[in-house]
């Protein structure tokens, strides 16, 4: 275990600039995702800590050493692929031990080493078959074995779910995150879902073009987000954004006044409310019901605000039918403004 | 409609089958049989002393042997380099590596015949006339190894980067990713490459006659134009137990690597 440092790494293709200088700390045995939408730059960031790309500027160090210049079998990391790289002509086994195996371990360390791993992964009937002989989740069990057997100092996750089925998803979820709790390895993965990132992760960092949008506990991103990008990013449905104007009366959108928290001044703005942070109240805003899609425990109702669309998800089971008006009220504890311009959190 | 069908295949069938069927009964044929009109197609009589006669006249088990180990060595070195090659040039990023690729390819567009004059003069200049060497030399630096290279590139291109990647972080550098990982992925294009290479090589005629003089040194297909009367003369029987005997390895290589050569095709997307 070790804790690895990023210190205004960047990353330049030619004249093309992909990472714009990120700095993160990740402290030893932290579960750190690093989430964002494609192309923010996440998977590059994560083999320029792997050492399979180069470091245009800034430092990454793991452990004591700055590892810029170091090969990726030297830098005691271990890797999960999105599609898993098992070696085909290769059984399960020797996959697993196959980076003991070059690095000179004896022959009855590996086999001690593949045990231990296979069998806390359930994998010991598999050892003999081969990766094509596999379902998804067992290959996906089997990278991780090849991973652990090393017993490496940092484990480095590129989107390893994402070939999954959602249901094995899940399940496969849970495998990491426990495998994290019981090794308490250093732990950087990466994803684009901002559900595998909010329910793994100790430490969520958000990416957008290349840059660090926020960095911060789930909940935290969740509850706080410091701009629009985050907000809109994290949570599902997302957060409902309407445009406008902060003013004594409140917030003026085009048709509409919402309320405000108190104390908030301003000018141009955006509004931001989570679907779940809607209120069903008799005098609250006129709203026109567009869908109504029950989910059993709550129900999820798209409608219009004035000329706004937005969603609301309610404990309640609400019977209106499309077209027909109900009323509802922002929660002001939960209700978020960003600066208009700039995107950044005013509230 | 399927006995239309398999009517029609057995009729297609025939210009292929034939001149096979033709070169076996007449191995077997005296001379005079091989001429009778209408044409036998089971032999009348069986004259097996034709395959005796095919050693007696030429050096044949020696000429046997020298087509062999070179075909052996032309298609090992082959698909030693082409490998290398065809790798360097879908996996390795380096300046020009298209251009050079291109250049490369542009070889197979040169007929052998047109450079088979100054490669006389070079082998004459470097005293290997009447040595295998030109006949190892040419094709493993040559046309064949320029379509190996294409082949095996095509296949390499085509192998998964996460896996070379998964390798680095596995301790293998750039060699060892290509003999552990890559190499033993290519056993199809290998396959391919090999029956190719060596048809290529047990076949050659152009060159073993330009380079090669004397009966010992001989390959095959140089042999079996030797077996002539003192009046010139073709002595059919006999040059067609030879020609079965030079064609059964030829068989057996094909009969044996065929799932690998058609996998091997597939992989580069190529239609044999």
């Amino acid at each position: 275990m070790a804790p690895v440092t990023l210190h205004h790494v960047k990353k330049n293709y030619g004249d093309v600039a992909v990472i714009h200088g990120v700095d993160i700390d990740i402290a030893d045995g932290e579960f750190v995702v690093l989430v964002g939408p494609s192309g923010c730059g996440k998977s590059t960031l994560l083999r320029m800590i792997a050492g399979l790309e180069t470091i245009s500027d800034g430092e990454v160090s793991i452990g004591a050493r700055v590892v810029n210049d170091l090969d990726p079998k030297d830098r005691d990391i271990a890797m999960v692929f999105q599609n898993y790289a098992l070696y085909p002509h290769m059984t399960v086994a020797t996959n697993m031990g196959f980076s003991l195996e070059h690095r000179g371990a004896s022959k009855a360390e590996i086999a001690e080493r593949v045990k231990w791993a296979a069998d806390i992964l359930g994998l010991v009937p598999l050892l003999d078959r081969y990766p094509r002989q596999l379902s998804g989740g067992q290959r996906q069990r089997v990278a991780m074995g090849r991973a652990i057997v090393r017993n490496p100092q940092v484990f480095l996750f590129d989107e390893p779910l994402s070939n999954l089925d959602a249901k094995l998803r899940v399940v496969m979820r849970g495998e990491i995150k426990s495998l994290h709790q019981r090794l308490g390895v250093t732990t950087v993965y990466v994803t684009h879902d901002q559900v595998e990132a909010m329910t793994m992760a100790d430490k969520i960092v958000v990416m957008n073009g290349g840059k660090v949008e926020q960095i911060g506990k789930p909940l935290d991103l969740y509850d706080r987000p410091a701009n629009q990008f985050v907000a809109g990013f994290i949570g599902s449905p997302a957060m409902n954004f309407v445009g406008g104007k902060i003013t004594p009366n409140g917030f003026e959108a085009a048709g509409t006044t919402l309320p405000l928290p108190a104390g908030v001044t301003g000018g141009n703005a955006v509004y931001g409310i989570r679907p779940e942070h809607f209120e069903l109240a008799t005098d609250g805003l006129p709203a026109t019901v567009l869908l109504v899609e029950p989910m059993g425990s709550e129900t999820q109702v798209t409608m219009t605000l004035s000329e706004h669309k937005v969603i609301g998800v309610f404990r309640e089971r609400v019977q209106a039918q499309s077209g027909s008006t109900i009323t509802v009220r922002p929660n002001l504890a939960h209700v978020h403004l960003f600066d208009a311009a700039t995107g950044s959190r005013i509230n | 409609m399927q006995i239309a069908l398999y009517g029609l295949m057995c009729v297609l069938l025939i210009p292929f089958v034939f001149p096979t069927w033709w070169m076996l009964t007449s191995s077997v044929k005296p001379i005079s049989d091989i001429f009778a009109f209408p044409p036998d197609l089971w032999p009348r009589r069986f004259d097996w002393t034709t395959y005796a006669k095919v050693f007696e006249l030429q050096p044949f088990g020696q000429q046997y042997w020298n087509s062999a180990y070179i075909a052996a060595i032309v298609t090992a070195g082959t698909m030693i380099f082409s490998s290398m090659a065809g790798y360097a040039f879908a996996r390795i990023k380096f300046p020009g590596s298209n251009f050079l690729f291109t250049v490369v390819l542009l070889g197979l567009l040169i007929p052998s015949e047109v450079t088979i004059v100054p490669l006389f003069q070079m082998f004459l200049g470097w005293g290997m006339i009447n040595t295998h060497w030109p006949l190892i030399l040419v094709p493993i630096f040559g046309a064949p190894s320029v379509f190996a290279t294409f082949v095996m590139r095509q296949f390499f291109i085509a192998l998964p980067g996460e896996l070379e990647e998964a390798a680095r972080v596995d301790g293998l550098g750039r060699f060892k990713i290509f003999w552990i990982i890559a190499l033993p992925l290519a056993k199809p294009a290998l396959g391919a490459v090999a029956i190719f290479t060596f048809l290529h090589s047990w076949n050659l005629y152009l060159e073993p006659i330009v380079f090669i003089s004397s009966r010992n040194m001989f390959t095959l297909p140089q042999a079996l134009t030797q077996f002539t009367d003192a009046y010139g003369g073709a002595m059919w029987n006999i040059q067609m137990a030879a020609a079965t005997m030079t064609a059964l390895p030829v068989l057996a290589v094909f009969i044996i690597a065929q799932k690998q050569f058609v996998e091997g095709l597939a992989h580069t997307g190529l239609k044999g």
